[in-house]
């Protein structure tokens, strides 16, 4: 990134000058239109979710300490592996990154606020709507959606009311995904400040430009595909039932093109995070800015080619096959441009380890581990090997627990003292980092070997020689679950005023336009744009 | 906000939201025609 120097930022930020005054009690916030509101309850709400999908996920961990069936039965299992998966995706992870750039996309470029703003409340308050649905649905007649999270015909059309309660969230979680990509495309195409060129625009928004482009690209193709299976379940078409003359497999490949470039949504803004963390504790500019603009791009791009390599089981032809193989390997090389980047910034960086840095890092090494699991199953003879194994939920949860989940929380510490006002505590920060970067390796290393062995995912009862692997797994799973409330102490000590008071630029090597806005940010910024040389 | 950033805002999020609703259609279309073929 280039430099960014702002010739005039006015000396009161404050909203006394503004027309509107800030509203208050409930009112600011069921009819919030302020970027920086809206993003606090995107985030708290993601929070909600994570420990909801967290507390699936413990249930899981905990019948599968041991072989046979301890506490649930298979069908409640499914329900929940199918609703963890949802909850995570839909729930927590991409609204956390929405919140985000709720938060500092506008900060970023100099921009007062978001282009719809009211659009913007909409987005977020259709977001509990969409939570009600999916937990719901464990009380509704049949249970939860207990078809995986993938929601695969034929298993879809025979379900309960549960499935339906899936479909509709799913559509008001895109419908609210689809607004807010939009915002934030044209928030940064209109509003950015004058002389913020482009190609000087922080990596973090260039990021999320991109993925909001893949967001409106393929959430309707996932809206079309629940359609599909809701005119199949309850209007009499056949899309995807063989029966009538439709195809299961069809729906797996509309699915997967939406399905993987879901998996680049949830990880491009985690990318941007991170390089906005790496400069500043290695007190050097990003190495290779244009390359990472590039770089993402590119792997935008490609996102769009690969998606049948979730299904080489499905009986695809060998041509088909060796396509999908090398075009998902292509992939790796803007990745390890970005890799090589990160890393080439921090070579003779003057580095310090605060708690982002140390997520930031955390997140190169570990995601890196998940990249190359993820080369080994783009590898198809290996894929058909592995297909529906741990090894599968291991790469998985590399790529999104220890690439997403570290980015938000390395994120969260970077800008808490932008939200706050407070510094966060440095060293429960640091026992954060390390609870969760140890919890996290051993909850998931021990699944590359349960998967190789040939244990199948989604299954309730295992053989008893997976047993040590899965016990190894379950206790780390607690582990990692308990640290979470570590963050939550932090976050609520910052928030509750308790902890240094932060200067407006707490960072020494942090650059942008959000650090020119006192801590925490006024209700009102940038009412008059800076110029940005 | 001025006047004119407004309107520019307005064209570029219908532009969008056109395309939105072109993809959704889209995919339905060769749902069918899939089907059909």
């Amino acid at each position: 990134m280039s430099s960014i120097t702002a010739d005039h930022v006015p000396a009161s930020q404050g909203h006394d000058d503004h027309a509107h005054a800030m509203p208050h009690g409930w009112r600011r916030w069921l009819f919030a239109t302020n970027h920086k509101d809206i993003g606090t309850m995107y985030l708290i709400f993601s929070l909600f979710m994570l420990f909801e999908g967290g507390t699936l996920a413990l249930l899981l961990r905990t019948e599968l300490f041991e072989p046979g069936l301890q506490f649930f039965q298979p069908e409640l299992f499914n329900q929940f592996t199918t609703m963890h998966g949802l909850i995570m995706i839909f729930g927590a992870i991409m609204p956390a990154f929405v919140g985000f750039a709720n938060w500092m996309v506008p900060l970023q470029i100099g921009a007062s606020d978001m282009a719809f703003a009211r659009m913007n409340n909409f987005s977020f308050w259709l977001l509990p709507v969409g939570a009600i649905l999916f937990t719901a649905s464990f009380f509704v007649p049949g249970g939860a959606n207990a078809a995986g999270w993938t929601m695969y015909a034929p298993l879809s059309l025979q379900m309960g009311i549960g499935m339906d309660f899936a479909i509709f969230g799913v559509h008001v979680l895109g419908a609210s995904s689809i607004m807010g990509a939009i915002n934030i495309i044209v928030t940064i195409l209109n509003m950015r400040a004058p002389g913020l060129t482009m190609m000087k625009m922080s990596l973090f928004c260039w990021c999320w430009l991109i993925t909001a482009y893949l967001l409106i690209a393929v959430m309707p193709v996932l809206a079309a595909a629940v359609t599909m299976l809701l005119t199949d379940r309850h209007f009499g078409t056949t899309f995807f039932n063989a029966a009538g003359g439709g195809d299961p497999v069809l729906f797996q490949h509309v699915f997967w093109f939406f399905g993987h470039p879901e998996v680049y949504i949830m990880i491009l803004p985690a990318f941007g995070i991170v390089s906005a963390i790496v400069p500043a504790f290695a007190r050097k500019r990003l190495f290779g800015y244009s390359s990472m603009v590039y770089a993402v791009a590119a792997i935008a791009i490609l996102s769009f080619l690969v998606w049948a390599h979730h299904m080489f089981s499905t009986g695809m032809p060998v041509t088909g096959q060796l396509y999908f193989m090398y075009a998902t390997m292509l992939i790796s090389i803007p990745t390890g441009v970005k890799i090589f980047n990160w890393v080439a910034t921090m070579w003779r960086g003057s580095l310090t380890f605060e708690t982002p840095m140390l997520f930031a890092i955390g997140f190169i090494f570990v995601f890196t581990i998940g990249g190359f699991t993820g080369l080994i199953v783009a590898v198809a003879p290996i894929d058909i090997a592995v297909h529906d194994t741990y090894y599968v939920v291991a790469h998985f949860h590399y790529v999104l627990v220890a690439g997403s989940l570290f980015a938000l929380f390395g994120g969260a510490y970077y800008w808490l003292p932008k939200w706050t006002g407070r510094m966060y505590d440095e060293r429960l920060g640091k026992w954060h980092f390390w609870m969760t970067m140890i919890s996290f390796n051993v909850t998931f290393f021990p699944m590359h070997f349960l998967g190789l062995a040939g244990m199948p995912r989604r299954y309730a009862d295992y053989a008893a020689q997976f047993t040590d692997f899965h016990q190894v797994a379950t206790i780390g799973a607690f582990w990692f679950g308990l640290s979470q409330l570590l963050f939550i102490y932090v976050v609520l000590k910052a928030y509750s005023g308790r902890g240094e008071i932060a200067p407006a630029k707490p960072w020494e090597g942090a650059e942008g336009l959000e650090w020119t806005v006192p801590s925490p940010a006024p209700f009102h910024t940038f009412v008059t744009p800076p110029t940005v040389k | 906000m001025t006047p004119e950033q407004r309107r520019r805002n307005r064209n570029t999020g219908l532009i969008l939201a056109a395309i939105v609703i072109a993809i959704l259609a889209w995919s339905f279309v060769r749902g069918s025609a899939i089907l059909t073929s």
